[in-house]
C-alpha cells in the first residue's frame, strides 16, 4: 500500500471540473418561490411602523410573528432575532422577506416596502463602546464577554523589571470571501422540513430550526449542497438563512430559494473581529522577558454571537510561542451596531499572533537584539506549561523549524544586507506561531460530543456517516482516506456523499481544524472495530469522542490544557517597498509547518497555498472599513482579494513530529496556514522602512503615513 | 429579457442607434459589472464588437487609427503601436479581460480611473464620432465631462481613436493599483519626454484618477521646459490635483503619491 501522504484524486473534483455539480443557486424545483429579504438601513432603531403595498397574487411576505418557536438564533447566547421585532442593531439585518415565482418581482416588492424607524444614537467604533457609560446595545455593560487570568507574580516581576516595552496593535475586519454567496433551499413535505445549501456546521442548522420551529428533530432534515468555500463564514451565519428559508417554505407549502447576491452577502454576513490589543512586556537587565501585561479588546458588533469563543481563542493564543513565568491577560469584546463578527479562519489568532509577533520585534528593535534571538531564547519547549497552565507533552520544534525557515529564505544575509537596487527597499521578516486544534478546552467532551458512523453493504462498499462538511478544503477526500488506510481497502470501495441529518449522526461542526484530528480518529476507530468484523455482510459500527486521560480544563478560570493539540509554523515573507508610493511587491514567503502526518500531501499544498493568501491578504490589501455604519467596500471591485500575481510560490516544508492523539499522527492545519502570514508581512514592511508599524491591514495609505512619522 | 440586436456593419448600426436607442455593447467588461437594474429591462442592447469599421489599426502619415471596438489584447499585437502607448495598456486587468475589454468602452465608460485616458490627454489625440447624420472630429479633452460623462450624444458612437505619432518620446506610466492584476487604479501617473540631442525638446504629464477627469495642464508643462524650480512646477500640479476620498483610496494618500511620483520623475 502506498504510504497515506501520497495525494489521491479527490473525491469531489470530477463534479466540480466538469460543471456537473449543482450549487444552491442551480437548484429548481416544481412551484419554486424565490425570496428576498427587507433589511434595516438603519445602524440603530426602533421600528415605528412597516408600510407593505398590496401582495401580488402568489406571494407571500414572512416576518417574526411566522415563527412558532423562538425568535433567537441558538449559538452562545439568545440574544439575536432571526427576523426584527421592534428595533435593529445594524444596517443589513434582517426584517422579513418576500416570497414569489419571479425574483426580480419580489426584489422589487421588497424595494416599495418603507421602514418607519426611530433613530437611536449607534455605538460605532470599538472606541465608542469602551468609552460608553449608558445606552447600551446588550444587557448593563458595553461588552458581551470579559474575562481574565494570570499566571505567576506579574506585580513582583514588574519590581524586579529593568525597563518596560509597550505596544497598542489594531487590526481591522476581514471578509470571507468565499466564492459562493450564502444561500439555502428549503422544502415542506409531509410535515418535514428539508433544508439545503450552503454550509460548514448541518447541525447548527438543525438546533436553529429546532428553535424557531419548536419541532422534534424526527421533522427537521438539513442537506450540504456542495459549497464554494467558507472559511468560517458558513459555520454559524447559515443558520439564519437556513430558517428564513424553512419559515417561507412552511407558510407558503411550497419550496423556496434564499441566495444572497455578493453585496447583500459583504453587507449582512459575519466577518472577522476588529481588535486592539495592547502588550506591556517587562524585561531584566540581560534582555529576559520576566513578565506581561496584556489586554485585548475585539468589535464583536451587533449581537453575541460566537465572540465570546473567539475572545477565547484570542486570549489564549496572545502568549505566543513563548515561555514567560508570569502574566496578566484580560480581554473584552464589546458591542457595536454593526454586522455581527463571527467565524473566521483562526478565529482570534491571526490578531493575535500579529500583536505578539510585532511586539517580539518592537522589543529586539529598542533593546538593540536581534528579533529572531529574542524568540528563541524564550521558545515554549516539551514539558513546558502553555500560558493557560497547560502541560505541552509533545515535542515542541520551534529551533528546528525557525532554523529551517531562516536558511530556507537566506534570512540573515537578506536581513543585514537589503538589497536597495532600483531606489526600492527591501525587507524581510519572520513571525513563528502556533494553532491549538479542535475546540477550546474541554468542548469537544462538553459541548459538541462527536459521533461517526461506518456501514459497510453487501457489496462490500463502506459509507461515511459524519456531519464534516466538503468546503473546498478536501475533508471528504481526507477523512476517506482515513477509512480506507484503516480498513485496507482501496480508496474507491470508500463513499462520503454531503452530509444529510436523515443520516448522518452529529459528528460536530465543520470548524477549528478538528475534522482530522477529532473525526479523523473517531473514523479511524470505528475503521478499527469494522475491520475486526469484515467478514460480516453489512454493517454498521459506531464511534463516540472522549476525552483523553490525563487532560483537564478549568473553564471558569481559564487553567489547564486550553486544546487538546498545537500545530506549530515559522513563516518568512521578503518585500520590495516603493518609498515613493509605499507600494510594495511580496518578492517570497517561505514556511515550515509542524502538522503532524499530512495526510494527503496535495491537500496539505493546496491549504497552505491558500491559507497564506488569504493571511497576506487579512495583513495587506484586504481593507474593509465602516462609514456610517455601513461597510464601505462591498463589491470584489473595492474589497481587494490577492490574485495569483501577488503571491509568489510558497516555499514550505512540514517537519516530522507525528501526532499522538490524532489518526496516523496527524493534526490540524486548515488555519494554521493563514496565522502566521500578516505578522511576517510586517516584519518585513519594518525592516524595509526601518519603522514600526501597528496597525492591520498594512495599505500604502497607512504606509505613506508610517514613512512620514505619522 | 433584454432583447440583443447584432448589426453586420456601422451603417446598419448607427440605423437601429437612431431609431431603438439600444445600450450600445462592445466587451461589456464594464457593462456586465454594473448592477442589476441599473438599465430598464425592456432597453435592447446592441453588439458593435464586431463592427469591421470599428476594428481597423492603421497608420496615415503621422497619425495612429485605432478603431474603438479593437480590444486591449489587439491592440498589444499591433506592430503599429509604439511602446509608449503600449506601456499603459498593458498594465490594464488581465489577460482575460483584456481579450474582451475594448479601448472604446474604456473611453465611453469614462471612470476617471480608465487606464488608456492619461496617455490620450498627455498625446494630444482626437475622438471620432459618428451618427446616421454624419460624423464630427472631438480632442480628447473636450470630449470628457467628468466621471461617466461625455459628449457623446444620443445617436452616437465613438468609431476611432487618432493619434499623433512621434519618434523620440520616452514614455514612464505608474499604474498606482490595489495589487498587480485586475485592479483600478487609485491614481496612475503618465509622462512623455522627449530628449533628442541630449536636451528636452518637449514634456507631456498626465494623472489619472485624482480629478474628475484626467489632469494635464500645457501651461505647466512650458514652464518645465522653460525650467522653473521644480518646486514651484509641483505647486502649480498641487493646485490642479483635486482628488477625492473614496472606497479604494484616500485624497490624501492620492494627492500625495501624485506629489511624489512627479518629484522623483521631474529630479530624474
Ligand atoms: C476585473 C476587471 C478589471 C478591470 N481592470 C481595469 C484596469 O486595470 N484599467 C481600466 O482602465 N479598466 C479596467 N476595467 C474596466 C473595463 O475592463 C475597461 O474600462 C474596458 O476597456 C471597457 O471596455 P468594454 O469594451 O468592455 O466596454 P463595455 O462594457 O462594452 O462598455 C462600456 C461603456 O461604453 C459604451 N461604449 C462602448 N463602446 C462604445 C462606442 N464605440 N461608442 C459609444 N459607446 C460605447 C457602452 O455603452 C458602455 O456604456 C476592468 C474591468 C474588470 C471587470
Amino acid at each position: 500500500m502506498k504510504p497515506i501522504t501520497e495525494a489521491a484524486n479527490r473525491l469531489d473534483f470530477e463534479d466540480k471540473i466538469t460543471g456537473a455539480a449543482r450549487y444552491c443557486a442551480d437548484i429548481r424545483m416544481e412551484g419554486m418561490l424565490f425570496a428576498k429579504t427587507l433589511r434595516a438601513t438603519v445602524a440603530r432603531a426602533w421600528i415605528r411602523a412597516i408600510h407593505i403595498p398590496p401582495l401580488p397574487s402568489g406571494m407571500a411576505v414572512i416576518d417574526w410573528r411566522d415563527i412558532p418557536g423562538k425568535n433567537a438564533v441558538p449559538i452562545v447566547t439568545d440574544d439575536q432575532p432571526f427576523l426584527a421585532e421592534n428595533c435593529v442593531n445594524y444596517v443589513g439585518e434582517p426584517i422579513l422577506l418576500a416570497v414569489g415565482p419571479d425574483r426580480a418581482e419580489t426584489a422589487s416588492f421588497i424595494r416599495q416596502i418603507v421602514v418607519e424607524y426611530e433613530e437611536r444614537k449607534p455605538i460605532l467604533t470599538l472606541e465608542e463602546a469602551m468609552g460608553r457609560d449608558g445606552d447600551f446595545i446588550s444587557g448593563n455593560q458595553p461588552w458581551f464577554a470579559s474575562y481574565g487570568y494570570d499566571k505567576g507574580d506579574l506585580e513582583g516581576a514588574m519590581r524586579r523589571a529593568a525597563r518596560c516595552v509597550a505596544d497598542t496593535f489594531t487590526t481591522g475586519y476581514q471578509e470571507q470571501a468565499y466564492l459562493e454567496p450564502q444561500g439555502m433551499v428549503a422544502s415542506f413535505e409531509d410535515g418535514v422540513i428539508t433544508v439545503r445549501g450552503s454550509m460548514q456546521c448541518p447541525y447548527y442548522i438543525v438546533d436553529a430550526l429546532k428553535n424557531a420551529l419548536g419541532w422534534e428533530t424526527d421533522r427537521i432534515r438539513v442537506i450540504q449542497l456542495p459549497t464554494g468555500g467558507g472559511f468560517g463564514g458558513k459555520e454559524e451565519y447559515p443558520s439564519i438563512p437556513a430558517v428564513h428559508a424553512a419559515l417561507a417554505a412552511i407558510k407558503t407549502g411550497k419550496p423556496v430559494q434564499l441566495v444572497f447576491d455578493r453585496k447583500e452577502d459583504i453587507l449582512c454576513t459575519t466577518k472577522r473581529h476588529p481588535s486592539q490589543i495592547t502588550i506591556k512586556s517587562y524585561l531584566d537587565a540581560e534582555g529576559n522577558i520576566l513578565a506581561r501585561d496584556i489586554d485585548v479588546a475585539a468589535d464583536g458588533g451587533a449581537y453575541a454571537g460566537l465572540s465570546s469563543v473567539v475572545l477565547q481563542r484570542m486570549i489564549y493564543s496572545i502568549g505566543g510561542v513563548y515561555r514567560v513565568e508570569n502574566l496578566r491577560i484580560h480581554g473584552r469584546v464589546y458591542a457595536t451596531n454593526k454586522a455581527v463578527s463571527g467565524a473566521f479562519r483562526g478565529f482570534g489568532g491571526p490578531q493575535a499572533f500579529f500583536a505578539m509577533e510585532t511586539h517580539m520585534e518592537h522589543i529586539a528593535r529598542q533593546t538593540g537584539m536581534d528579533s529572531v534571538q529574542l524568540r528563541q531564547r524564550h521558545f515554549l519547549r516539551q514539558e513546558d506549561s502553555t500560558s493557560t497552565g497547560g502541560h505541552l507533552r509533545s515535542p515542541v520544534p520551534l529551533h528546528e523549524m525557525t532554523d529551517l525557515a531562516l536558511r530556507l529564505s537566506d534570512y540573515y544575509r537578506k536581513r543585514e544586507q537589503p538589497n536597495t537596487d532600483s531606489g526600492k527597499l527591501r525587507g524581510i521578516g519572520c513571525s513563528v506561531f502556533f494553532h491549538g486544534c479542535g475546540f477550546t478546552g474541554s468542548g469537544e467532551q462538553d459541548l459538541i460530543r462527536p459521533r461517526v458512523r461506518l456501514r459497510k453493504d453487501v457489496d462490500g462498499i463502506v459509507h461515511v456517516l459524519a456531519s464534516s462538511a466538503e468546503i473546498g478544503q478536501g475533508a471528504m477526500t481526507t477523512l476517506s482516506k482515513i477509512v480506507a488506510r484503516t480498513l485496507s481497502i482501496p480508496l474507491s470501495q470508500v463513499r462520503y456523499e454531503y452530509p444529510d441529518t436523515k443520516v448522518c449522526p452529529d459528528s460536530g461542526p465543520t470548524v477549528a481544524s478538528r475534522s482530522v484530528l477529532v473525526v479523523g480518529k473517531l473514523l479511524l476507530q470505528a475503521g478499527l472495530e469494522m475491520k475486526k468484523r469484515w467478514s460480516e455482510k453489512a454493517f454498521e459500527t459506531e464511534a463516540r469522542f472522549t476525552y483523553p486521560k490525563g487532560f483537564s480544563w478549568d473553564k471558569e478560570n481559564h487553567q489547564g490544557d486550553a486544546y487538546l493539540e498545537y500545530s506549530w509554523g515559522a513563516n518568512v515573507v521578503e518585500v520590495e517597498l516603493d518609498p515613493v508610493t509605499c507600494d510594495y511587491k511580496i518578492k517570497g514567503v517561505w514556511a515550515v509547518y509542524d502538522a503532524g502526518t499530512p495526510i494527503d500531501k496535495k491537500i496539505v499544498a493546496g491549504q497552505v497555498e491558500g491559507g497564506m493568501a488569504q493571511g497576506l491578504g487579512y495583513g495587506g490589501m484586504e481593507n474593509l472599513e465602516y462609514a456610517d455604519g455601513k461597510p464601505v467596500q462591498v463589491s470584489f471591485t473595492d474589497y481587494i482579494l490577492p490574485t495569483s500575481l501577488d503571491l509568489p510560490p510558497v516555499t514550505f516544508r512540514l517537519v516530522d513530529n507525528e501526532s499522538v492523539l490524532g489518526p496516523y499522527g496527524a493534526r490540524g492545519l486548515g488555519e494554521l496556514t493563514l496565522v502566521g502570514a500578516a505578522p511576517a508581512l510586517a516584519a518585513a514592511i519594518e525592516n524595509a522602512t526601518g519603522r514600526p508599524v501597528n496597525r492591520l491591514p498594512l495599505t500604502p495609505e497607512y504606509l505613506l503615513e508610517v514613512m512620514n512619522g505619522g | 429579457m433584454a432583447v440583443a440586436v447584432y448589426p453586420r456593419n456601422l451603417a446598419e448600426a448607427l440605423r437601429i442607434l437612431e431609431i431603438q436607442s439600444p445600450l450600445v455593447l462592445a466587451g461589456g467588461t464594464d457593462l456586465m459589472v454594473k448592477r442589476a437594474g441599473t438599465y430598464p429591462d425592456e432597453c435592447p442592447v446592441m453588439y458593435i464588437g464586431n463592427l469591421p469599421e470599428l476594428r481597423q489599426i492603421s497608420r496615415q502619415g503621422e497619425e495612429l487609427r485605432v478603431g474603438a471596438a479593437c480590444t486591449f489584447t489587439e491592440l498589444l499585437a499591433s506592430p503599429l503601436l509604439p511602446d509608449y502607448l503600449r506601456v499603459p495598456l498593458a498594465q490594464i486587468a488581465s489577460p482575460a479581460i483584456r481579450n474582451a475589454a475594448t479601448i472604446g468602452g474604456n473611453l465611453c465608460n469614462a471612470s476617471p480611473a480608465a487606464d488608456a485616458l492619461p496617455m490620450l490627454y498627455a498625446l494630444d489625440a482626437h475622438f471620432i464620432l459618428v451618427s446616421a447624420a454624419g460624423e464630427c472630429r472631438m480632442p480628447v479633452r473636450d470630449f470628457f465631462l467628468g466621471p461617466g460623462k461625455t459628449m457623446l450624444a444620443a445617436g452616437q458612437l465613438l468609431a476611432e481613436i487618432r493619434i499623433p505619432i512621434r519618434e523620440g518620446w520616452r514614455c514612464i506610466y505608474r499604474k498606482v493599483g490595489m495589487r498587480r492584476a485586475n485592479s483600478l487604479s487609485k491614481l496612475s501617473f503618465y509622462a512623455l519626454s522627449d530628449c533628442a540631442g541630449g536636451r528636452l525638446q518637449d514634456i507631456r504629464i498626465a494623472f489619472g484618477a485624482v480629478a474628475p477627469t484626467v489632469v494635464r495642464s500645457r501651461e505647466a508643462e512650458m514652464k518645465i521646459l522653460s525650467g522653473l524650480p521644480v518646486e514651484e512646477i509641483i505647486l502649480m500640479y498641487n493646485g490642479l490635483i483635486k482628488p477625492i476620498d473614496d472606497a479604494r483610496s484616500s485624497s490624501r494618500y492620492r494627492r500625495e503619491a501624485c506629489i511624489r511620483l512627479l518629484k522623483q520623475y521631474l529630479q530624474s
